[in-house]
């Protein structure tokens, strides 16, 4: 009888370990949220997305080969926007500047006509969310589904335009 | 007798596939800076923690001066900025010790380098360094802990 309480009491103190989603940078993981201003400066959070799927494009208006990425994103945006994927309903695009001019960084955007949100603390490579996500260089981006769960990292082009394909809802 | 005849031919064989190697990898360096010119981070970081060390004028030629007692010129793609740089550089003498770094991005693809080290070539400058970045300013000196700017 003691045995069978010890062994409902540790199945019980684990039932949260099992259930919870460990928060990290792998594949499986629960991202890491991110809580930063947006051009007129209103806090905007990763989280406020769930259930869409969503790429954390980290880029930067001096970094040249995210500039040049940026057309394919728009491209891809007005593609998967409104789709209906295995994971989650609607595709966002979180961009995270690493700009430290917020003119810079502003005009870059209306040259682009980026649409989707932008977020910047303006803190160039100082920026906490580079040590939380390790960003080792940019471009670099996350994709995860509708529970925030990383799906994949650092897809461009067409391969993200495949990934994002064989997710959609058949 | 033969056998030191093909000892000789062998080790010219080695000198000249030596040479020719050596010619094609100077013929790769298309860069304007050379080996030399480049200062590794752990030696600039060393030489800022040590107030006793003759400390190089730093000028930041990237979007940010992130490496402590550095000067932010601004990016030297702009040609505006590199104005501002030349202006800031004409003052000094021409053996002056000063190290230039941008860090934004891989060398491969850093827009500011390149403006800024034909500058000091073209200004006559005999003393300068390029802090060795290859990846960018996060990787290869902030998470070495190196000095960073308040």
């Amino acid at each position: 009888m003691k045995k069978l309480l010890l062994i409902i009491a540790l199945f019980c103190i684990n039932i949260p370990f099992l259930y919870s989603q460990t928060v990290g940078l792998e594949i499986g993981n629960t991202a890491p949220d991110i809580r930063l201003p947006d051009l007129k400066g209103a806090p905007v959070s990763l989280s406020a997305f769930k259930g869409k799927v969503v790429l954390i494009d980290f880029w930067a208006s001096w970094c040249a080969p995210c500039v040049k990425e940026q057309p394919k994103l728009a491209e891809l945006y007005k593609q998967y926007k409104g789709s209906v994927f295995n994971n989650g309903k609607g595709f966002e695009i979180y961009g995270v500047s690493l700009d430290n001019k917020k003119a810079e960084w502003e005009s870059s955007i209306k040259k682009m006509n980026i649409n989707w949100i932008q977020v910047s603390d303006l803190k160039f490579w100082t920026s906490p969310v580079a040590k939380t996500y390790n960003i080792q260089a940019l471009p670099f981006n996350v994709l995860i589904d509708g529970k925030g769960i990383i799906l994949a990292k650092n897809l461009h082009g067409n391969e993200l335009d495949q990934f994002l394909r064989n997710l959609l809802q058949s | 007798m033969k056998k030191t005849k093909i000892i000789i031919l062998s080790l010219f064989a080695l000198a000249y596939i030596a040479t020719a190697f050596q010619s094609v990898s100077a013929q790769n360096s298309n860069e304007p800076w050379t080996q030399q010119q480049l200062l590794a981070p752990a030696a600039l970081a060393k030489t800022i923690n040590n107030p006793k060390s003759a400390q190089p004028i730093i000028y930041c030629v990237g979007p940010q001066a992130v490496i402590k007692n550095s000067i932010e010129v601004g990016s030297a793609q702009v040609p505006a900025n590199l104005s501002n740089f030349k202006q800031q550089i004409s003052r000094l003498p021409k053996n002056a010790n000063i190290v230039i770094y941008c860090g934004c991005c891989p060398f491969e693809v850093c827009p500011n380098v390149r403006p800024a080290v034909n500058l000091l070539k073209e200004m006559k400058f005999t003393n300068f360094k390029l802090l060795n970045l290859p990846h960018n300013i996060k990787a290869d000196w902030i998470d070495s802990g190196y000095p960073v700017s308040e």
